[in-house]
């Protein structure tokens, strides 16, 4: 691409995305008009209970739902080209190339079959503009091996020789082998043991500041994407309720699922409280609850909440959040007697 | 590896003796003996009778006739045929077997080619009419009572159309006047068959140090071509081949039949291997590394599926001579089953154990290949060497 594209424009771009899964019970709601952008060299966390959505809009982004999968409406703009609107020839030569992927269980993401290195050698493969010999190859991948701390040697061994860090490391580095404009990294530490977790998290932080990519961290795991991005959104029954940057969302969650997510989280530097559990169970998407999707679980939540659907507004410049009640949120967490 | 294939040796040899003192057993657990083909007949007298019982060894107590069959077996020594006293068990095996190894290898082996494939190509296209379709055929064909299905082929090809012909394995006219025995044409197809499986198989090994895939292919192409040309220059100018034809000609309703039918289970079982494969993470992955499609089924997807068809395949070599038995007598085909079954009406012990005892023999051989070939096949279980 030759376009030019201006430094204020975000370089990913998801407009006013809805996607369903059509399921022998109907329609269910998996993403409900959900916008964001995401910047250059930026990292963005989505966070939310299991099932919110998180995945499906990852999945949108590459284009592999699962079939049942129906994208009513929306964009994903890259670099000023939708996505959406691309052949499928033309959107698996993009794949890996300018989005690829860390995903969840790295245990299972490898071919048994086949050696790690091949495995990564197949992407290089398909998107490298010339492609390489097995030499030049192979060079690329003992480079990105010693990148992700494992030894070159090991890219000769089966995916079974590989410890289960060994592996998530590994697909790390496939997911760099073709210089990507995106990574989106889908859980990519929740299978592993939170030391090998820390470790992995750490190189993943490392590498982004340094190979500058932007990186979309999905995750259940509210303190994990603390840690390592520079934006988050909070999602809540497919929709995206709060955005905004890391440090004033959790510093001041004005949504009050985000409020109480952040509640339910032990904080290890904050004065000592009692966890208040998040209480209730997700709606079901087949069915959505009228107005705000909250509304059901939400302490503060008013008639306008059940009729009216409230708007993605910006509270300061760059915090947008959907609530009408958002002034009524308490600035301290939430306390259980 | 090589401590592995020992210590499975050494198995396989307690376990055949355990499996001849079954079989010496069991069949003579059978009333009577040889000696009752005799019976209606009053010519012969009740000494004569004794006499023969007595050559035979048949008089004395059923421990030590057990003890002797185990030591001449371990010695390779087969015994004598009862029916058709003196020739040796091994000569009648060894006459047999060629012809029971060339239809069911030839069966076997292109139904599982065929069976694979269409297994693949159907999971790969599943809930649309082609899946159905084949689905339904299969399971029609799986299901079907083999000898029921055999003898409608043989009454519809052979009888109604007048294709092919009703029996036997050649035919006697064309080989009046034959320099070659039967069973040296069938030897030399086994063995050209061997030559070029060892050749393929060369050629793979050899080829694989190349490291770049481009040359890798073209050297593999242009030597696999050189072996078939080789084998067609071979037949074309040797002079058994006009022989051969009419085996082959013979050949073609019973493998027909027995692939049909093998055909079936193989697609059945490779589908449903196959869709499990296709659930896998890692054909997420290889689609979300931009994989083509083509490629994720063939090289992700169908080749991880090869590894249960691939037990089956070996497996079922060992039951080649167990399923000949109805074959070969629909077909009038003289191979080892239907020498197993003559030897068994007629109470012909040593024929009778020496043809379920080869039976036994390939079943252990087959498992130890499945075993070897697993390991080749599946890094996970690869032995340390």
């Amino acid at each position: 691409m030759t376009q030019t594209v201006s430094r204020d424009t975000p370089m990913l771009e998801v407009r006013n995305l809805v996607m369903n899964y059509g399921t022998k019970d109907g329609m269910v709601s998996a993403v409900e008009d959900v916008s964001f952008t995401l910047a250059r060299g930026d990292s963005l966390g989505l966070v939310g209970e299991s099932g919110c959505g998180k995945t499906s809009i990852a999945l949108s982004l590459i284009r592999l739902l699962p079939d049942n999968a129906v994208v009513k409406q929306g964009e994903v703009i890259l670099d000023g080209e939708n996505m959406l609107e691309l052949s499928p020839e033309e959107m698996r030569m993009r794949r890996w190339d300018d989005i690829s992927m860390v995903f969840q269980g790295a245990m299972n993401s490898w071919n048994p079959v086949y050696r790690v290195g091949d495995q990564i050698r197949e992407a290089i493969d398909i998107h490298w503009d010339e492609k390489p010999t097995v030499r030049e190859a192979n060079a690329k991948i003992a480079e990105l091996f010693e990148l992700v701390g494992i030894d070159p040697s090991m890219m000769e061994r089966y995916p079974h020789e590989f410890s289960g860090g060994m592996k998530q490391r590994a697909v790390i580095a496939m997911a760099l082998s073709c210089d990507p404009k995106i990574i989106i990294a889908d859980e990519p530490t929740t299978a592993l043991d939170v030391i090998v977790q820390e470790q992995v998290l750490e190189e993943l932080r490392q590498i982004q500041h340094d190979l500058g990519m932007s990186i979309i961290y999905i995750s259940h795991d509210i303190a994990v994407i603390a840690e390592i991005t520079n934006h988050i959104g909070v999602m809540y029954a497919g929709k995206l309720v709060e955005y905004g940057p890391t440090v004033d969302v959790f510093a001041r969650p004005r949504h009050p699922y985000s409020w109480l997510l952040l509640s339910s989280t032990p904080s290890v530097t904050g004065p000592r409280m009692k966890l208040a559990p998040l209480e209730g169970e997700p709606p079901n998407l087949l069915d959505p609850p009228s107005g705000c999707r909250f509304h059901p679980r939400c302490p503060f939540a008013t008639d306008r909440c059940v009729a009216e659907e409230p708007p993605m507004e910006d509270i300061v410049e760059g915090h947008r959040l959907a609530c009408w009640n958002h002034d009524q949120v308490p600035t301290t967490a939430k306390e259980t007697e | 590896m090589v401590r592995f294939i020992g210590k499975r040796l050494l198995q396989m040899g307690l376990l055949f003796i355990v499996f001849l003192t079954i079989l010496f057993f069991l069949l003579n657990a059978q009333p009577g003996d040889i000696s009752q083909q005799f019976v209606g007949n009053p010519d012969i007298p009740p000494e004569a009778k004794e006499i023969l019982r007595a050559r035979l060894g048949l008089d004395q107590p059923l421990f030590f006739q057990y003890l002797n069959y185990v030591k001449n077996v371990l010695t390779l020594n087969l015994g004598q045929s009862f029916d058709h006293f003196p020739r040796p068990v091994s000569e009648i095996l060894l006459q047999a077997l060629p012809r029971t190894l060339y239809l069911f290898l030839t069966a076997t082996l292109l139904s599982y080619l065929v069976g694979f494939q269409t297994g693949k190509l159907v999971a790969w296209k599943r809930d649309t009419p082609i899946e159905r379709f084949t689905m339904v055929g299969s399971i029609i064909l799986y299901t079907v009572f083999y000898p029921w299905f055999a003898i409608l082929m043989l009454w519809f090809f052979g009888s109604k159309l007048g294709l092919f012909p009703l029996g036997k394995f050649l035919d006697p006219e064309k080989w009046f006047d034959s320099p070659y025995t039967a069973n040296q044409v069938f030897n030399m197809m086994l063995l050209s068959a061997l030559v070029a499986a060892i050749l393929v198989g060369a050629v793979y090994w050899f080829t694989h140090k190349i490291v770049e895939p481009k040359p890798r292919q073209r050297a593999r192409r242009l030597l696999l071509a050189l072996v078939a040309i080789g084998m067609v220059v071979f037949w074309m100018v040797s002079p058994m081949s006009q022989y051969a034809a009419d085996i082959a000609y013979h050949t073609i309703l019973p493998v027909t039949t027995l692939t049909l039918v093998f055909y079936a289970a193989i697609t059945l079982l490779t589908r449903s291997s196959m869709l499990e494969t296709l659930r896998e993470d890692y054909i997420f992955t290889a689609r979300a590394k931009g994989v083509p499609e083509k490629v994720i089924r063939d090289r992700h997807a169908a080749r991880n599926a090869l590894l249960p068809v691939t037990t089956s395949f070996v497996l079922s070599i060992a039951a080649v001579i167990g399923g000949g038995i109805v074959t070969e007598s629909i077909f009038s085909w003289p191979g080892l089953g239907l020498t197993l079954l003559n030897a068994v009406t007629a109470e012909d012990i040593p024929v009778a154990m020496g043809a379920l005892a080869f039976i036994g023999f390939l079943a252990l051989v087959a498992h130890l290949i499945a075993d070897i070939l697993y390991a080749v096949l599946d890094p996970r279980i690869r032995v340390e060497s």
